[in-house]
């Protein structure tokens, strides 16, 4: 019907009846049938089409375990919210402009969506807006007109062009930005500014701005980011069974304050995913390599090199599997401030994490020091590392077990020492005590005690007593001559 | 351009512990870590200093980068827009040296705008002990000619020559016309248009 002979204008007659030849016209609308006709022919396999369908379905259903639709499920959702994603490119763009010129005071009011499953009044753009309008106040007026104005276009303008990609995006923030840094210093509204609150007006304005245009600009679905996402987080899952000696990472981790702190760094890089603008992101990096910082100064008692904290924050990465990390890493090196990018510490922490994924990505035998066979069958599962008390991907509870079971045991051998020591020390006491008894008694045996009379204290005239009685008298004086 | 800050990215190359923490220790701290046990600082892996050269106020970030040969595939992320390279050797392994042309052939062909200084570091061992030097004095000095690099023998034990090199690698970016002025120009067609641009639409 469709595939009509292009020959000039002329149409055979025979063309335009209905297929079914009932002898009326045709309609190219009704495949070619007649009205009556085309209703009939259309239920009948509409009919057949239901009954088919749904023989399958239940075919299916019973066929198939509940892990398989499980997993069937999973996927038609997915597939489902990419379309819906692609769906609401569109009209979000200009509902999100049209709100917008109502004011910026209350720029979020958004009309509702056209669809209604997951729409929330994104609490963090109406955050970063207030936080905004308080930084505003604080400067004097022509400047926080400026910079208004300044940000109001760059949003409108790529709110506008939702048809951009991301490269293009990316560009015009990064032009913004330089302009901007220009703008700053030669306009005359920011004259005797300090080249600090330069920055933080910078800061100020990136991070408004990109959390405006978070769902505009975060893993925009014209590009790839999303299955690259995915082939990551399936390649760190595949690597599960790297343990921390095979990436000489030197982490201490019969220490619980190492534990405590490899949590909190891991905790951190999953934060990240949740953080709006890039300077959010790219401070959850700091936080979590300040903490791998300390996990290594407590595991080793010294300042660690760049030596120490690559092999740990690439385990730290391996174990976290934080959420969306390529589009994390993408949406930070568009639109972050290339200044705070390739500088000072932030940077640095950024470059490292970089390192650590594109190291990730590229592991083979050799970067683990390994050789191909043993990495293999690592892959394959046929072995699984030995050293389940190094904190393996356990569930946390068991982990915490393990732990657990091990402190018992050490407290259990102490007990077990300081019992022995006791009796050995009561033991001792006895052999003392009876070794004294027996010198004692031997000393005794050798030398018998023999208790001698005291010396009574001689008495001259005592001992004298008896004779004295035999001594004459005392002589009396007398008189002898008259 | 007066109050703006400038910025340069100092990268450190080197074989694994060859000596690049103990180089950003004595110079941002002024410290070696045989001699007191310090707590404060958390990581000797990133350090700034801001430096005074000619009435410029530069802000020099030091960046320590694992050295460790599984490692090398992803060492050019690191060097990305780096000014200045300072690649170090151990003057007490042989081995050390060897590595150090590596990294001028991926710096020579991936960053042709970092310059290089080439720093032969524990000195201080070789210094009394000849026995100890496996890295000749000339063989450094030649290597560094024909690559067209500044070579320096350091000891963060005693601090020799440590200033001075972070000095020079300070006023060779500062007497570099093109680290400074080229942006200029350029950002304010940029400006231009883009400025243009935005009223349009």
């Amino acid at each position: 019907m469709t595939s009509k002979k292009k020959k000039g204008f002329h149409v055979d007659e025979s063309e335009l009846l209905c297929k079914n030849g009932c002898g009326y016209y045709g309609n190219p609308g009704w495949q070619g049938f007649c009205s009556k006709c085309y209703r009939e022919v259309y239920q009948k396999a509409k009919d057949a089409q239901l009954e088919s369908d749904s023989l399958r379905k239940q075919r299916l259903a019973a066929l198939q375990g509940p892990a398989v639709t499980a997993n069937g499920e999973t996927t038609l959702k997915f597939n489902k919210f990419e379309e819906k994603r692609k769906q609401h490119q569109a009209p979000k763009a200009k509902t999100v402009k049209t709100l917008f010129k109502k004011g910026s005071a209350s720029p979020n009011k958004e009309v509702p969506h056209p669809w209604t499953g997951k729409r929330q009044p994104s609490i963090e753009s109406e955050k970063a807006a207030s936080d905004f309008i308080e930084f505003l106040n604080t400067l004097r007026k022509p400047a926080a007109q400026d910079i208004t104005k300044q940000c109001k276009a760059l949003i409108d303008r790529l709110q506008d062009q939702y048809e951009l990609s991301v490269e293009e995006q990316s560009d015009i923030v990064q032009d913004f930005y330089q302009n901007m840094g220009e703008r700053l210093q030669t306009h005359s509204a920011f004259k005797g500014a300090s080249a600090e609150q330069y920055e933080t007006m910078m800061e100020h304005m990136e991070k408004y701005m990109i959390t405006r245009l978070y769902k505009i600009l975060f893993c925009p679905p014209t590009c790839d980011d999303e299955q690259k996402d995915l082939a990551i987080q399936n390649r760190i899952r595949r690597l599960h069974w790297i343990s921390a000696e095979m990436l000489d990472a030197d982490i201490d981790s019969t220490k619980p304050s190492v534990i405590d702190y490899i949590e909190k760094a891991q905790t951190d890089i999953i934060e990240m995913n949740s953080g709006r603008s890039p300077i959010d992101k790219l401070l959850c990096i700091v936080r979590c390599s300040k903490n791998i910082f300390q996990v290594l100064n407590i595991s080793r008692g010294q300042p660690a090199s760049a030596d120490d904290f690559l092999p740990v924050l690439i385990y730290i990465v391996l174990k976290a599997n934080p959420p969306q990390l390529h589009s994390n890493i993408q949406y930070i090196t568009r639109f972050a401030n290339p200044n705070k990018l390739n500088q000072g510490e932030v940077g640095y922490y950024f470059t490292n994490l970089c390192c650590a994924v594109t190291f990730i990505e590229n592991l083979d035998a050799q970067s683990l020091s390994m050789s191909q066979e043993e990495y293999d069958s690592y892959m394959s599962g046929e072995v699984i590392p030995a050293g389940t008390k190094f904190g393996e991907p356990i569930c946390e509870g068991l982990r915490l077990m393990y732990a657990n079971l091990a402190t018992l045991d050490e407290l259990r051998i102490r007990q077990d020492r300081l019992r022995e020591n006791a009796l050995s020390l009561q033991q001792e006491i006895k052999d003392f005590r009876d070794s004294v008894v027996k010198t004692v008694q031997d000393v005794l045996t050798t030398k018998p005690f023999i208790i001698q009379q005291p010396r009574m204290p001689a008495n001259l005239d005592e001992e004298n007593a008896a004779e004295s009685s035999l001594l004459p008298p005392p002589l009396k004086p007398e008189v002898v001559a008259k | 351009m007066a109050g703006s800050r400038v910025d340069l990215k100092v990268v450190l190359l080197g074989k694994e512990y060859g000596g690049k923490t103990s180089l950003v220790e004595r110079y941002l701290h002024d410290r070696f870590h045989g001699d007191v046990p310090y707590q404060n600082t958390i990581g000797a892996a990133f350090g700034a200093k801001k430096v005074e050269i000619g009435g410029k106020m530069i802000t020099m970030g030091i960046w320590d980068t694992a050295g460790s040969e599984r490692y090398e595939a992803m060492s050019r992320i690191y060097y990305r827009g780096a000014k200045a390279a300072c690649i170090l050797a151990d003057l007490t392994d042989y081995t050390s040296f060897e590595r150090t042309r590596f990294w001028v052939n991926e710096l020579k062909t991936n960053e042709e705008h970092c310059k290089i200084y080439l720093s032969g570091t524990k000195y201080d061992l070789v210094e009394n002990d000849k026995k100890n030097r496996k890295v000749d004095y000339h063989m450094t000095t030649d290597f560094a000619d024909e690559i067209h690099a500044q070579v320096m023998e350091t000891s963060s034990k005693t601090g020799y020559h440590i200033k001075e090199l972070f000095q020079k690698i300070a006023e060779d970016f500062v007497d570099d016309p093109s680290n400074l002025e080229i942006k200029e120009p350029n950002t304010l067609n940029m400006y231009e248009s883009a400025y243009k641009k935005k009223f349009c639409c």
